[in-house]
């Protein structure tokens, strides 16, 4: 929970220090509809806030102020940005990487990250921060700690993100406009990942980091040959579907990385096979005899037919094309609209249209 | 018959969540024939004191956290009058008026309150809702925005990479830009410098999902010259329904600018509409809408996702006008021929609006995120967008289009054609008569939309003939689309 602003601490207006200060009133003039109800502390830092964005100034009580009106709404860019202002007045120029200033902001913002989890400014001034300092490493510990609290938190995704592109990302830009391309911080990206993922294999964020780290952000040392990535990566997402099939977070990996890589998604077909269809009782005995660690089959409690499978299938026969698939691909899309995916009715009937239309055009092509 | 979601047995934290969310769904579908007409209404009259005592009385404390979005409060509760048919009295306008302009920074744009910083989101509400309660004239708010100073804003954000800032040492995200282009396009302030490489930023933006996230890497440390390929340009954070809206309008915004120019950066559309229809929940979750895969549905995205669908349209997705003239009837075996109701959009606008209806109205007034959460400003108008949406079959017709394009007085500025285009498309979106499918009866019926701005038709179309010195044909009833028109 944010912490309460201490009361028993005197107003800006009690304060001998800002008597030089004349404080500045919201509204002047206007009796403004739709009023927020503010407490005395808040229009009192928020007064003397406005006073001081009038005047410009950029001093060393400018920092406790904007921290009183940030511990009070952390929402409030302008008290953000002027901070920043403030702060990169107060250090030397040029900017140091190190300085007992940035040591107590970024003390600060670990607090502060912590109690606002949800804040867009709390993230980006840390982002503001890092880029001077320089510390990639101490933010990925940092983040980590906050991911276990919430490990779908947006901001805390795209701000890991970013520390990964800005410092490790092949091409990112030194200080000095160098190239630079810092692995290190790759290193444990990956078990990272695998770590969130075992803990809920429905968890799309790590999903999607998952496709950050290993195909949409460069290619990092030891995963040069492509084609074992994609292998290590086809048999990871299968793994994870037969646990829990009807998982999307999974599905959508598979169909992302088949994609990226330009591979046929009827390459996977035999997989999907599986689980596109009632369960089968009396073949399950003898398939399961037969341990096909490429087509790893539903688990036991698992519910089939698994409509992302069904989806799947449709989708690969009508990629492969022709009459027979693509009748096949109608007939699942069919049974998709009016038994297992009601809801989305309207889409596949979308979908049976198109393929239609597209068959057509295929045999008036023969013809001609 | 409602099916739950299976965990396949094998439960997680996400299924765990789930589980919990359907078990609380389901205690608000009505199971008897008499509930069901009781529960089916719209409470137009207790969402409306709702509206009536933030703007009268104001917001409680606990808005403190909402200090820095003043603009958005209002416009919150302003365009949730619009929506429900209420106008404004002079008195009130006036007033509205007012704080509006004390908003806006001497350097130009508008900020979230007196004194703050511009900021791109709070812009984008503050001339909203001068669209809404604002005139031309002294006073009147609209001749008041400093449209020079707002342009030369705009331009300090822009980063090489063709995204903007939302604010001076601000993020990067798509928001900003949907906010931007809106303004920009409303006020007449867009030009090809203003632009030029902001689509392919926002195309940057989609992820493997299909749907959109907040902005891509590398983000706003540009200060020198682009990065060369191949370095990866990889989104940042999963897609996200909020994001999709945004950057998906912006798409549609981009359109008369991209038509005129070299740019040509793409986007996977098929991918796009997969994902936006796998975000329609299912029966037990009333068919509301989450904002990411494997998270809850919440009926903010009824807006963001359910909204999103009019934009595809305009891109060539769906809706009659965009059916193949070739195309035979298909009938996939429920009985109805399919061709009957191609028009009504590619995902469950009925169930999506029994989510609003059943789970989205708070008892005490003002709509929610879902039971038993508490109403709120920002929810209330996106389910009653959401809601709105659903219901009316607003998309861009051709014949407006001609209709405008034939009543438009060139000038000599340089941009005309990017103006003229920009002013056709925006005018151009029109609500198809009888067409509108209202759960719960006519009653229910919210005033329609405009798929982009998120303001009525009329205040988008008098802010914007205002701004571009046009006047504008008045509305012919326009006949349905008929299939017939379809191949022209």
């Amino acid at each position: 929970m944010p912490k309460k602003p201490q009361y028993d601490e005197p107003l800006f207006a009690e304060l001998p220090e800002w008597a030089d200060v004349k404080p500045v009133e919201q509204y002047e003039g206007v009796n403004p509809v739709a009023p927020i109800f503010y407490t005395p502390e808040y229009t009192d830092a928020t007064n003397y806030f406005r006073a001081i964005v009038q005047s410009g100034e950029k001093s060393a009580r400018v920092l406790d102020l904007t921290e009183n009106i940030i511990r009070q709404n952390p929402a409030h860019y302008s008290a953000w940005q002027y901070r920043y202002e403030t702060l990169i007045a107060l250090l030397p120029t040029p900017t140091p990487s190190s300085h007992p200033l940035l040591t107590a902001e970024v003390e600060l913002m670990d607090e502060l990250a912590v109690l606002f989890l949800k804040t867009y400014q709390v993230w980006h001034h840390r982002r503001l921060l890092v880029q001077i300092t320089r510390e990639p490493q101490r933010e990925l510990a940092f983040i980590k700690k906050g991911l276990e609290a919430d490990s779908k938190n947006y901001h805390t995704w795209s701000y890991r993100q970013w520390i990964l592109g800005f410092f490790g990302g092949k091409g990112s830009i030194s200080k000095d406009g160098d190239e630079e391309i810092d692995e290190d911080l790759w290193a444990s990206e990956l078990d990272f990942v695998d770590v969130l993922l075992a803990n809920d294999v429905r968890n799309n964020s790590a999903w999607h980091h998952r496709f950050f780290v290993v195909w949409a952000c460069g290619v990092r040392e030891g995963e040069e040959d492509r084609d074992r990535v994609l292998k290590r990566e086809l048999i990871y997402s299968k793994q994870s579907i037969s646990l829990a099939p009807s998982n999307p977070s999974a599905w959508n990996y598979l169909r992302g990385i088949l994609t990226h890589t330009h591979t046929p998604f009827p390459l996977v077909s035999t997989f999907a096979q599986a689980y596109a269809y009632p369960r089968d009782p009396q073949a399950s005995d003898k398939q399961r005899e037969i341990v096909d660690l490429e087509n790893p089959l539903p688990s036991d409690t698992a519910e089939l037919p698994c409509a992302e499978a069904m989806e799947f299938l449709a989708d690969a026969w009508e990629s492969e094309g022709g009459q027979d698939k693509i009748e096949a691909a109608v007939k699942m899309w069919t049974s998709l609209a009016n038994e297992r995916d009601v809801m989305r009715k309207k889409y596949w009937e979308h979908r049976i249209r198109d393929a239609h239309v597209a068959l057509r055009g295929e045999l008036k092509k023969k013809a001609a | 018959m409602r099916p739950r979601t299976t965990n396949d047995g094998f439960p997680t934290s996400t299924s765990r969540s789930q589980a919990e969310t359907e078990e609380v769904l389901l205690a608000h579908i009505p199971d008897l024939e008499a509930e069901v007409q009781r529960k089916s209404i719209l409470e137009k009259k207790i969402h409306m004191s709702f509206l009536v005592r933030n703007l009268v009385q104001g917001f409680p404390e606990r808005y403190i956290s909402q200090d820095a979005s003043q603009p958005w409060l209002l416009f919150w509760t302003v365009q949730a009058f619009s929506v429900l048919q209420v106008a404004l009295d002079p008195g009130n306008k006036q007033k509205i008026i007012d704080k509006v302009l004390a908003w806006q920074h001497p350097n130009g744009g508008f900020g979230g309150g007196p004194g703050q910083a511009a900021h791109l989101l709070p812009t984008y509400a503050s001339v909203c809702i001068l669209a809404i309660a604002g005139r031309p004239g002294p006073r009147g708010g609209w001749d008041q925005i400093d449209r020079e100073k707002m342009y030369k804003f705009f331009m300090s954000l822009k980063q090489n990479d063709g995204s903007f800032l939302v604010a001076h040492h601000s993020e990067v995200d798509v928001r900003g830009i949907y906010c931007l282009l809106t303004v920009a396009t409303l006020l007449d302030l867009l030009t090809p410098e203003l632009v030029q490489g902001t689509a392919s930023f926002v195309a940057s933006c989609q992820t493997y999902e299909g749907g959109f996230a907040s902005s891509s890497h590398p983000s706003y440390s540009l200060s020198g010259s682009l990065l060369p390929p191949p370095a990866a340009r990889p989104p940042l954070g999963e897609a996200h329904g909020g994001y999709t809206f945004c950057a998906l309008a912006s798409w549609v915004l981009l359109q008369p600018y991209l038509a005129l120019s070299d740019e040509k950066p793409s986007i996977d559309m098929s991918n796009l509409l997969r994902w936006l229809v796998h975000m329609q929940g299912t029966s037990i979750e009333l068919g509301g809408f989450k904002g990411r895969t494997n998270k809850l549905v919440d009926g903010c995205y009824s807006w963001w996702c359910g909204g999103s669908f009019a934009l595809l349209e305009a891109l060539g997705v769906g809706g009659i006008q965009n059916a193949n003239s070739d195309e035979v009837p298909i009938d996939s075996g429920a009985g109805n021929a399919i061709w009957d109701d191609v028009d009504d959009g590619l995902y469950n606008r009925m169930a999506l609006q029994e989510y609003i209806i059943y789970a989205g109205q708070h008892p005490t007034g003002g709509l929610r995120d879902k039971p038993p959460k508490n109403a709120d400003a920002y929810h209330t108008l996106y389910c009653l967008s959401g809601l709105s949406s659903a219901q009316h079959h607003v998309f861009p017709s051709q014949l407006r289009k001609q209709q405008l394009l034939e009543a438009w007085q060139a000038s000599g500025v340089t941009n005309d054609e990017l103006r003229k285009r920009s002013f056709n498309e925006i005018l151009s979106w029109t609500e198809e008569e009888g067409a509108s499918h209202i759960f719960g009866g006519p009653e229910n019926r919210l005033n329609a939309t405009h798929p982009v701005t998120n303001l009525t038709m009329t205040h988008t179309e008098s802010m914007t003939a205002h701004f571009y010195g046009q006047v504008v044909p008045p509305r012919q009833r326009s006949a349905p689309a008929t299939a017939g028109a379809a191949g022209a």
